[in-house]
């Protein structure tokens, strides 16, 4: 399974029945688009002699997609990867002029949300249509005190979910049982997590290691000891959602990485800190780039913190960099992110074949944190803060 | 039954075959925007009523030979479809190529940079040379969030910048329309494209009736110019006949850079004194505002903020251009604003010989000049 040549012409693929490398692939699997893994062969001699167990997998295949006719259907069976924002899927490795070590590994299948939880309007179609057309695009909204009570809860039960995500961390797991460990988790606790076909995103969550800057997917891929993975996770509950994400690190990681995820935690602390009536949303940017820049670090310039409530992304736009024209000042009442992502190199991103992840440009680590916030008369609640019962993951909050 | 065989098919050698055969999509590298070097290209947006000759500005500006290369988006679909047609004249000879431009859908809620915006920037990065873009829009009625849209933060380093908004009014309509609608509520469109525009080209202008003097030249149009000047002080009126216009007026005008001071200031230097019929005016007006006195930065930003997003008094803003002299710096500010996005930057230093001086033009409705000059007075440093 492991895909860690970087040249695509390269096969790594191990021989099916025997484990030599492979050179050979089974034609019926490739007609049916399946998975090149367990298809691959070293000679056709193994083929054959594989051939009596080998040809179940077509037939497995054939009957679930009998009634199918979509290539999203398809992909209820084996393992794929991801393209078109999550609209299709391909059993081949797409073509890509990869900026770092990263790949990407097929996904597993679709998740299900049981019935009797409460769904935002994307999860049957994929395309929110409330969202795009509210004035709360326009408006930054003043929460009732019972839509706050209702945050309240609802980024409690995101917090919760995002610990036991943070609780399996280590080298070996794929980011797909993280997934499935915040997918569970959410929908346990009567929730529904945002994320899941918010425009057509596949997974629950996202999972961004390394050189991915957002967006990540979670896929076959196993963390390696040294790696730096982010998980970020949106609970919809009651009606609001909830919004967070924590970047952990698996194994042993070096100095370097350490520093960056450090300095991105502490950006994001001192961006709350300066959160109060009357500030205005362009300030959070001017202190993010601050401290970035004191450390040597960049900005991530094309992703922005947002309004939340009803809505999963709203008004206002906070741009975590300096100089930028957000428009606005912090109320009472208002809920919105703060998400900075600290790039150890250079900031621009670029984006995978798969239209979500985001990586950055030359290749080198990214770091992210996010909190949802609620302005209050006198500063600032971060609704998702962490509990006494969160693990003990970051060494600089131990004394 | 096919797949009952007991003997396997032939095995086929792995090959990396790109199943979709667009590796072109991916490998796309993205949004190199600003791509070393290459200056951002200048995005015209062109507005105006159905008639007024939008499409013949156009064509004007694709087949002219001018040496540009030129892109004209003609933004007939929008973000429901997904895709634009764009023309380009990169065809032999200056040839037209069709081409399409697709938007990028889906998450735009949370990335800072609007889809038109990132379809604008593949189509530069995709193509060797482009000298600028025309986004032709159809029925716009109101162009400020399109501006709004295009007006990009600077640390961005974007491969596109909003250069300027031109409208194409046509010389006899227009009359009619402001005529008739001189209450802005029953008719805003006319007085919204005129509002927001850096250039008016005033076209069919054989269409105004004129005395025995030759067309083009006549009362009625000096009027008429006066009449978009009351409205816009800071627009250029171009006059044409089937928008034959002179390029240069209307290609990389700089409109929203802070770099294009020499324009800025001849602008401000005609606007001393407006002589306004009233000082307090219902319908959509330009006003400057003078202050000689240094002011404090802090409480102008506050005093523009106010009247940009608190938006306690009757007034509404659309546009508004000035130089500001702050208290303790040598550097000329200048401000700019569209509906709530503003900005004030440092631009050059005073030089010794220039009186230096605040001067702001607003432009919106409801405008009360009394009201914004006492309220800059207040930020003004007491020395």
């Amino acid at each position: 399974m492991d895909k860690r040549s970087s040249s695509p012409a390269e096969s790594v693929l191990s021989c099916a029945r025997c484990g030599k490398p492979a050179y050979l692939q089974c034609p019926k699997c490739m007609e049916l688009k399946l998975p090149r893994e367990g298809a691959a062969f070293c000679t056709q001699d193994c083929f054959k002699a594989a051939w009596s167990s080998h040809k179940s997998v077509h037939l497995k295949s054939k009957l679930a997609t009998g009634i199918a006719s979509t290539p999203s259907e398809q992909s209820q069976e084996g393992w794929l990867y991801c393209l078109k924002k999550g609209q299709t899927r391909t059993s081949v490795l797409p073509h890509f002029d990869w900026t770092g070590p990263l790949r990407p590994y097929p996904i597993s299948k679709h998740c299900l949300v049981p019935e009797g939880i409460e769904k935002p309007d994307w999860a049957l179609d994929g395309i929110p249509k409330i969202e795009p057309n509210s004035d709360l695009q326009n408006i930054v909204e003043i929460k009732t005190p019972e839509q706050i009570e209702r945050m309240r809860e609802t980024c409690r039960i995101a917090r919760e979910v995002l610990d036991a995500a943070a609780r399996i961390i280590r080298p070996g797991i794929t980011t797909d049982e993280i997934d499935k460990v915040v997918h569970e988790a959410t929908i346990a606790a009567g929730g529904y997590p945002s994320p899941l076909n918010y425009h057509f995103f596949p997974k629950s969550c996202c999972t961004s290691v390394n050189e991915v800057i957002c967006h990540g997917i979670p896929d076959a891929r196993r963390l390696e000891d040294g790696d730096i993975v982010n998980v970020d996770v949106t609970v919809y509950y009651k009606g609001v959602h909830g919004d967070l994400n924590e970047t952990y690190f698996v194994g042993n990681v070096d100095e370097a990485s350490q520093q960056l995820v450090r300095c991105t935690y502490e950006c994001l602390e001192k961006a709350i800190s300066i959160v109060k009536p009357g500030v205005r949303f362009r300030e959070v940017g001017e202190v993010i780039n601050r401290h970035t820049s004191m450390s040597g670090f960049s900005v991530v310039k094309s992703y922005c913190g947002h309004g939340i409530g009803e809505l999963f992304h709203c008004a206002p736009n906070i741009p975590h960099y300096g100089r930028n024209k957000a428009v606005g000042v912090m109320k009472a009442g208002q809920t919105f992110t703060i998400e900075p992502m600290i790039n150890a190199g250079v900031w621009r991103d670029r984006l995978w074949p798969d239209g979500w992840t985001a990586v950055t440009a030359d290749g080198k680590r990214s770091a992210q944190f996010e909190h949802t916030l609620l302005v209050t008369e006198t500063g600032v609640e971060v609704l998702t803060a962490r509990l006494p019962s969160s693990p003990n993951v970051f060494p600089w909050l131990n004394p | 039954m096919e797949g009952d065989d007991e003997n396997p098919p032939l095995a086929v050698r792995i090959e990396e075959v790109n199943e979709d055969g667009v590796s072109e999509s991916f490998s796309q590298s993205e949004i190199l925007e600003g791509t070393a070097g290459q200056s951002p290209v200048g995005v015209t947006v062109i507005t105006g009523y159905l008639g007024a000759g939008k499409s013949t500005l156009v064509n004007y500006i694709l087949n002219a030979q001018h040496g540009k290369r030129i892109a004209v988006i003609l933004n007939e679909f929008g973000e429901e479809i997904g895709v634009e047609r764009a023309m380009i004249n990169e065809g032999d000879g200056g040839a037209l190529v069709e081409e399409w431009v697709e938007l990028a859908n889906g998450c735009v809620c949370c990335t800072v940079k609007h889809s038109l915006v990132q379809a604008l920037e593949q189509l530069v990065q995709r193509k060797e040379r482009l000298d600028n873009i025309l986004l032709e829009t159809t029925g716009l009625a109101d162009p400020a969030p399109l501006a709004s849209v295009l007006w990009l933060d600077d640390q961005l380093e974007s491969a596109v910048r909003l250069d300027s908004i031109i409208t194409v009014a046509d010389a006899k309509n227009l009359k009619l329309q402001l005529d008739e609608y001189r209450d802005y509520a029953s008719f805003p469109e006319a007085f919204l494209q005129i509002a927001f525009a850096d250039v008016v080209i005033l076209n069919k202008i054989d269409l105004i009736p004129h005395e025995d003097s030759e067309p083009g030249t006549s009362d009625a149009l000096e009027d008429l110019e006066k009449e978009i000047h009351n409205i816009n002080s800071l627009a250029t009126v171009i006059r044409s006949l089937r928008c034959q216009v002179d390029l240069c007026k209307i290609l990389n005008r700089q409109a929203y850079g802070a770099q294009n001071l020499a324009h800025l200031e001849e602008l401000l230097e005609e606007h001393k004194s407006i002589p306004s019929t009233s000082r307090h005016d219902y319908s959509v007006r330009t006003f400057c505002i003078n202050e000689r006195q240094p002011v404090d930065l802090t409480k102008l930003r506050l005093w523009v903020e106010d009247l940009l997003w608190e938006k306690k008094s009757n007034m509404d803003l659309y546009r508004c251009k000035g130089v500001l002299n702050v208290h303790g710096s040598d550097q000329l500010h200048t401000l700019q604003a569209v509906r709530e996005i503003y900005e004030i930057v440092p631009a050059r230093k005073w030089q010794q010989k220039e009186k230096k001086t605040n001067r702001i033009v607003f432009i919106g409705r409801n405008l009360d000049v009394d009201i914004l000059g006492d309220s800059l007075r207040a930020c003004v440093v007491l020395t």
